[in-house]
């Protein structure tokens, strides 16, 4: 199966594979924009014609560029929709500070309803969509980006917000950025349109992972296929490499379950789930955002960097971290992230010691 | 237990806007409602059917259930959608800039709106003022609206689930420039996302008057032909309301049949923790029963085509009955009758599902039993017999990406059916 159109483009037939795929690789954020955000992307593709998805080396390595994402809650989102220009001028502010003209934008995270953002932009813009991010999933702080690893600014960044207000950032160093940004994404509304890591093409080359876009649309294909679990799961392994750790039942959901800091957010939650089959391990599932750890019978058994999903088996379909419900019967699913995140220096920034949890990662044992 | 009639004497009737099926259910035991000829299928000659087949078995019926949602959903996609003018408003800080997101994402809600205004105003999730409301918009949508046909008003607020003030002054205002507008504001749902609590105040709004007008049907009917029995209209979660609530609140009726299938069919197998298979058109689809209880979520209704914010039965597509897998169950009764066996034998319910901030274990604990004591006291609004709503579900899930503490309480309460002194209509709603 090709994860992208012969002429290599996203178009209006595409985006609710698109959105399916995009909660694969971050499966927190629910379905309460779901309806919404796929209508008004396809409508608007539909009215300002498919966006060219390019591999870096496609397009002149002197190409300017900037990445899109969505900052802040997706409930947020959910709850107060763009009013529609909020991602066009984001980039458009960043263009006029730097006195120049964004020539192609990139998602800054190929994952959940973030990996919208540069899509709306540019169909907004009438750019080419660059088929490489900075994550290759999601982490909470937006300096946990291979651009970051290869020395590349945030900054300067702009989040315009649903409610016609925006803020610039510049910071000394990037970790700043997001402890500045963020008090301020909740005043705006919740959530922002972030533009941000402007920099060419040419750099993308080395310092994005590529194809992440148009791997989305690959999983989201098969996501939309299925409605037995084993199969799915069957077909998502051939694509992603994801791997079962086990099926149980959810028979509780912890909060404050770790001591908490105000560096990241969203407060530590766990999950309990009871194997049904197989070994009968219970298995406690981690959570902050996303999920930072699996452990079974106490032992850990994979942890950030690696994508973790709960596929509902009833239903064949990912569960959303913000709709599990004791006696859910789920899968719990492991996918290795990119390579570049299993690096020293990528696994203190997003591996589990980053969260509280002081064992290494099990592919370091 | 109403000492004057035998025990657990109840009928379920469903509605369609062509013809109508009834069961009764004594002791637990089903039984179809023979109907008699074709066209007598109206709600009073349902109904009488009903009380005949109960006088046969020489038991009295203590409550009749009526299934009304597929009358309310087939005048929602075929019925004139002017016959109720209904104008939309929305409260957000500044109005859409694409008009793709300025109108409801489903067709058939977007169908239903004569005309759309937006306010400037809102708040964020958790209550926090975004943009104060803009008076001298209120002041020229008041007078548009005045001068215009729309006398049904659905009023949505961005963060009205956590802080509803800016419906209300809206409410406020248009009220006293048209007294007799009916109008449904989105926080008497609550629930997560403005384009599904838009879509349900638009849809509530709508249906009213239609929904008035059943149940002042059904109303009269059973004085008329059941004295003595009360009247439950089925809700889309599976559980039952007052017919006055179901009046005012039709919303919460939409989808009802899906869930009452689900119910019908666990009973009739005398199970309370059962997944079940259901043939549609479309193909198959299943469903849970846990606890006696269909298993829910706000969910899109698939001829809607958006998220709405009531519960309704959380259907997947199934490879099909020759694929089941151990544990399921395909029913093999007549799915009329299956939906009127589930409405006899529905409880009263409620369902709350609200974001909230906790700083500790012990705050998570009032903030919980503060939701709970709420859905308490909707599902004894809703019917329950007092002292018998009892919570059935209940999940507490961090919000991801959002300040710590923050926190998505849904929570589920069932009752037992108050056959007796009929409850008041309430205030609240849900």
């Amino acid at each position: 199966m090709s994860g992208v159109d012969p002429d290599g483009s996203i178009r209006a037939e595409d985006v609710t594979a698109l959105y399916e795929g995009a909660k694969f690789y971050s499966p927190a954020v629910g379905d309460a924009s779901r309806t919404w955000l796929t209508s008004w992307v396809a409508e608007l593709l539909d009215r300002n014609g498919p966006v060219a998805l390019v591999r870096p080396e496609a397009l002149p390595p002197s190409t300017t560029a900037i990445s899109l994402c969505i900052i802040g809650s997706g409930f947020a989102l959910a709850d107060l929709p763009p009013a529609g220009d909020e991602f066009a001028l984001a980039v458009e502010r960043v263009a006029r500070l730097q006195r120049t003209r964004f020539e192609a934008v990139y998602p800054l995270a190929a994952a959940t309803v973030s990996s919208f953002a540069p899509v709306i932009a540019a169909a907004q813009l009438g750019v080419p969509l660059v088929d490489a991010d900075g994550m290759g999933r999601t982490y909470a702080l937006i300096h946990h980006t291979t651009m970051h690893l290869a020395g590349v600014a945030p900054t300067p960044l702009v989040a315009q917000g649903p409610t016609g207000e925006s803020v610039l950032v510049d910071v000394l160093t990037a970790p700043r950025a997001d402890r500045v940004l963020r008090a301020n994404v909740d005043t705006l509304g919740g959530w922002a349109a972030l533009a941000a890591y402007p920099t060419t093409v040419g750099t993308l080359r080395h310092a994005a992972l590529t194809g992440t876009m148009s791997r989305l649309l690959e999983v989201g294909r098969v996501l939309l296929g299925g409605n037995d679990a084993d199969l799915l799961e069957q077909r998502l392994g051939a694509v992603t490499g994801c791997r079962r750790i086990g099926r149980g039942r959810i028979t509780g959901l912890e909060h404050l379950s770790r001591p908490t800091d105000v560096t990241i957010p969203t407060h530590p939650s766990s999950v309990v789930v009871d194997e049904v089959d197989g070994r009968r391990r219970q298995l406690r599932i981690e959570l902050r955002s996303e999920v930072v750890a699996v452990l079974a019978d106490g032992e850990l058994v994979a942890a950030a960097p690696d994508v973790v999903n709960l596929v509902d088996v009833s239903r064949a379909e990912l569960a959303t971290l913000d709709s599990l419900e004791p006696g859910d019967l789920v899968d719990v699913l492991v996918s290795p992230a990119g390579d570049l995140w299993y690096s020293p220096e990528a696994l203190a920034m997003v591996g589990p010691h980053s969260h509280g949890i002081t064992l290494d990662h099990p592919g370091r044992r | 237990m109403d000492p004057r009639s035998p025990p657990g004497a109840s009928a379920g009737v469903l509605l369609r806007p062509r013809g109508a099926a009834a069961a009764l259910v004594v002791d637990g035991r089903a039984a179809p409602v023979a109907l008699g000829p074709a066209g007598a299928s109206g709600p009073r000659s349902v109904l009488a059917a009903a009380g005949a087949a109960a006088r046969a078995q020489g038991v009295l019926l203590d409550v009749v259930t009526v299934d009304v949602s597929a009358v309310l959903l087939d005048a929602v996609l075929h019925g004139d959608a002017a016959a109720y003018p209904t104008a939309a408003v929305r409260i957000v800080p500044r109005p859409a800039s694409d008009p793709a997101l300025g109108r409801s994402p489903a067709a058939a809600v977007e169908r239903l709106v004569a005309q759309r205004f937006t306010v400037s105003g809102g708040h964020d999730l958790l209550g926090h003022e975004l943009c104060p409301l803009d008076r001298d918009q209120l002041a020229r949508l008041c007078e548009t609206l005045r001068r215009g046909e729309a006398r049904h008003l659905a009023i949505v607020a961005a963060g009205s689930q956590a802080q509803p003030e800016h419906e209300r002054a809206v409410a406020d205002a248009v009220q006293a420039v048209l007294p007799g507008c009916d109008i449904t504001a989105g926080s008497e749902f609550g629930g997560q996302g403005l384009a599904a609590r838009e879509a349900t105040a638009v849809l509530n709004s709508w249906l009213r008057p239609l929904a008035r007008s059943v149940v002042d049907e059904l109303e009269q009917a059973v004085a008329d032909v059941l004295p003595g029995t009360a009247l439950r209209v089925a809700r889309g979660d599976g559980g039952h309301l007052l017919p006055a609530r179901a009046a005012e609140l039709p919303a919460a009726a939409l989808g009802a049949t899906d869930a009452m299938e689900l119910r019908g069919a666990a009973h009739l197998a005398g199970r309370d923790d059962v997944r079940l298979v259901l043939r549609r058109r479309s193909g198959a689809v299943s469903g849970h029963v846990r606890r006696g209880l269909v298993v829910v979520r706000s969910a899109q209704l698939p001829d809607i085509g958006v998220e709405l914010v009531v519960p309704t039965a959380a259907l997947a597509h199934h490879p099909g009955a020759a694929d089941r897998t151990e544990g399921e169950l395909a029913p093999r009764e007549d799915p009329d009758l299956t939906v009127c066996v589930g409405a006899a034998t529905s409880r009263p319910t409620s369902w709350l599902d609200e974001v909230a901030v906790i700083g500790s274990a012990a705050e998570l604990d009032r903030v919980r039993s503060e939701v709970e004591r709420r859905a308490t006291a909707i599902a004894t609004a809703n019917g329950a017999r007092p002292g018998t709503a009892h919570v059935v579900d209940l999940s507490v899930v961090a919000v991801p990406y959002s300040p710590s503490g923050t926190v998505r309480i849904r929570v589920r309460v069932a009752g037992e059916p108050d056959t007796g002194a009929r409850p008041e209509p309430a205030r609240s709603t849900r």
